[in-house]
């Protein structure tokens, strides 16, 4: 208990007093998955709209195959990415095992999924009549799209927000395709998992409270968000 | 690209006429629509009754070209344009009203202008338009307001101030007036009378015959599928 207070107290120290090391960490943790959420945000949510509103064939398998993907765990995607990009995988030629393109490819492949299903959801569940309405008065579909979008932005919203939080915090494919480098690939949950593994807490714990700040932030700014659409409806 | 702006107490729509032919629609092998043929004009203000589930507001969607039906034709002519050339058509012509309307999140002139935006028209000509339609369906105090905010009557007023400044053909209102109380349905009334004396094709959807507040002059009846045309 009392290793706990110490390594806690100087987790917090490490923090206020700035140490370089893991403020690079956490920058390349957030620059990472920023990354990752800003290229697969846009793709998920114009698959989850057509899953939504265009019926063609397949269409309830893709629904399902979804859903099932959102649970897929972090390592598998790592062993598949590691296996694609290792030298002599099929994609060994572009050289980006350990590098902080292959973490963003993992975390693409972990959010994707994630990002289509919850914003199918949120479309799902918004209503209809938007996209009539915006048809009818002579909107162009590509505009009724965006109208649709902006009255089911809360959920749309949420669903970017909790991607975020699946890749913010993944250790297993990171850990494999990333290599954990210090200054280029190492982020908080690889570094947490290093120095826990070498007995230095301090900066693990330090690390983990980062973590926990920013899921506090996230679910406080979703909170936020769902209770605004809850008053204005 | 703008337009000339038209106040639209000075509009008296040109007359429109479109041939409807060959309407079938089938769901589930259940026939709704059944060959169904007709001719409209915008000088018509058309009532048109039928029994619950009888494809009132199904007829409506698609010559709204909101859905797409088993087999449409626009004319006699037409034998060769593809359901998306006669839904562009459709689309320009007829604006749907869905039973309970459904309201953009923004202000009441948000939602006004939300059409005009779609035409390209200035800021001026926007904002011109909106306070026009305001007054038409007298809620110009209330332009400011949160859409989500207002009562039923309200609502149903400003769907159909939102229609009209796009100047469409026709207005098609799919039962306007259900759950509303007499003095949203009087208010109701005034609105679409105004609208038919613009010379705007009206067809109203309604379970029971007119009351005599709506001046309409032509009434259809939906049953089993065919349409025909009735007393008023």
């Amino acid at each position: 208990m009392n290793d706990l207070v110490t390594a806690s107290s100087q987790a917090i120290q490490l923090l206020i007093y700035g140490d370089p090391e893991i403020w690079e960490i956490i920058l390349i943790s957030f620059s990472v998955s920023l990354r990752a959420i800003v290229i697969t945000a846009p793709v998920a949510i114009i698959i989850a709209f057509c899953l939504s509103y265009y019926n063609f064939i397949g269409r309830r398998i893709l629904i399902a195959l979804f859903n099932t993907a959102m649970s897929i765990p972090a390592v598998v995607v790592g062993l598949t990415l590691y296996l694609l990009l290792s030298r002599a995988g099929p994609m060994g030629d572009l050289k980006l095992l350990f590098t902080q393109e292959a973490m963003i490819m993992g975390q693409i492949l972990l959010c994707f999924p994630l990002l289509v299903a919850l914003s199918h959801a949120s479309l799902q569940a918004a209503d209809r009549r938007a996209w009539e309405t915006a048809i009818t008065l002579g909107a162009h579909p590509f505009k009724a799209f965006f109208t649709v979008l902006k009255e089911a932005q809360f959920g749309l919203i949420a669903a970017i927000i909790a991607g975020f939080g699946r890749i913010i915090a993944e250790v297993g494919s990171s850990m494999m395709v990333g290599g954990n480098i210090l200054n280029y690939t190492r982020n908080i949950p690889t570094a947490i998992a290093l120095e826990t593994s070498k007995g230095t807490y301090a900066q693990g714990i330090a690390l983990g409270f980062v973590l926990l700040l920013l899921a506090l932030t996230l679910n406080l700014f979703v909170s936020y968000i769902q209770g605004k659409g809850e008053v204005l409806s | 690209m703008t337009r000339k702006f038209d106040p639209p107490h000075q509009m008296k729509a040109t007359e429109v006429n479109v041939n409807l032919e060959k309407v079938s629609l089938s769901i589930n092998k259940q026939i709704i629509l059944d060959n169904l043929s007709l001719q409209l004009s915008s000088l018509h203000s058309i009532l048109m009754t039928g029994q619950n589930g009888s494809g009132k507001s199904t007829f409506l969607k698609i010559i709204s070209g909101l859905l797409k039906p088993d087999t449409f034709r626009l004319s006699k002519s037409d034998t060769n344009k593809s359901w998306s050339a006669s839904r562009k058509y459709l689309r320009k012509h007829f604006c749907y009203l869905h039973q309970t309307p459904y309201l953009f999140s923004g202000s009441v002139h948000d939602n006004i202008a939300y059409g005009l935006k779609q035409q390209g028209l200035s800021r001026y000509e926007i904002d011109h338009k909106v306070n026009e339609a305001l007054k038409i369906i007298a809620l110009q105090n209330l332009s400011k307001r949160d859409s989500r905010t207002l009562s039923g009557g309200e609502r149903q007023r400003v769907a159909i101030a939102r229609s009209w400044v796009t100047s469409p053909s026709f207005i098609l209102l799919d039962e306007p007036f259900t759950n509303m109380d007499k003095h949203s349905r009087h208010n109701c009334y005034d609105v679409i009378n105004q609208l038919i004396e613009y010379n705007t094709g009206i067809i109203l959807t309604s379970h029971d015959p007119q009351n005599g507040e709506l001046s309409f002059n032509r009434h259809l009846h939906l049953f089993q599928g065919t349409i025909n045309e009735k007393d008023l």
